[in-house]
């Protein structure tokens, strides 16, 4: 497995456990009467916030896992080949041009549930919502285009 | 429609190149040991520059590397 393949295996794993703390979160609102405005957006900045600090953690951590592993089958200075070549930038458009497909029928969705009456705090939890899902399946695609080929 | 197959002989190539190893091809053209293993499975069709940057690493022209078939008329 490359460093982009492990990169994005471990960007998924937390986007998964991001996705996962969200529903759990938002469930608790709704089941303590406390889905408001204020809670919701409070939610909106915890998520953002861990999405950016726990992707810039995760290259480190994927970083120093691989030397450690390295460094232990080879018995040498460990070498991480990190750089990003055609194929792994032609890869990343690919994988992004899927997030911003999942995205895009995400914000739509949200948008239709507003235009159909509903209150602007479920167009936004739904913004939020799709915004991981489309994180996590364009990572699903991109392990796929490394895996399959393509 | 026909689908288009680019097909290469990378692994002869570097046989015959007193057994190149991939990451020597790799460390050559400019790309990671993980592209010269998809090439070689025919997972990934290089661009035309990576294409004639091989040729190159094995002193032979294009065709000699890389060959373009259809594979199959879909109806």
């Amino acid at each position: 497995m490359s460093f982009q393949e492990k990169n994005i295996t471990v960007t998924l794993v937390n986007f998964s456990l991001i996705l996962g703390f969200y529903l759990i979160r938002l469930l608790q609102m709704i089941q303590n009467g406390s889905f408001n405005a204020a809670n919701v957006f409070r939610l909106w900045a915890i998520i953002i916030v861990a999405a950016i600090v726990v992707t810039i953690a995760a290259t480190i951590l994927t970083h120093l896992v691989s030397a450690i592993i390295q460094a232990i089958q080879t018995q040498a200075e460990p070498v991480i080949e990190d750089i990003a070549d055609e194929r792994d930038k032609f890869i990343d458009l690919k994988g992004t041009k899927v997030t911003y497909f999942v995205s895009s029928i995400g914000s739509f969705l949200a948008m239709l549930t507003f235009a159909f009456g509903q209150p602007p705090l479920i167009m936004f939890t739904l913004l939020v919502f799709f915004g991981v899902v489309a994180q996590i399946v364009g990572d699903i695609a991109r392990l796929s285009f490394y895996r399959r080929g393509f | 429609m026909s689908k288009r197959r680019i097909n290469n002989n990378i692994r002869t190539l570097r046989f015959f190149n007193s057994e190149m190893t991939q990451q020597q091809l790799a460390e050559k053209v400019g790309v990671t040991r993980q592209t010269i293993i998809a090439m070689e499975q025919d997972k990934y069709s290089p661009s035309l520059e990576l294409a004639f940057r091989i040729a190159l690493a094995f002193n032979v022209p294009l065709d000699q590397v890389f060959s373009y078939e259809l594979e199959e008329e879909v109806k």
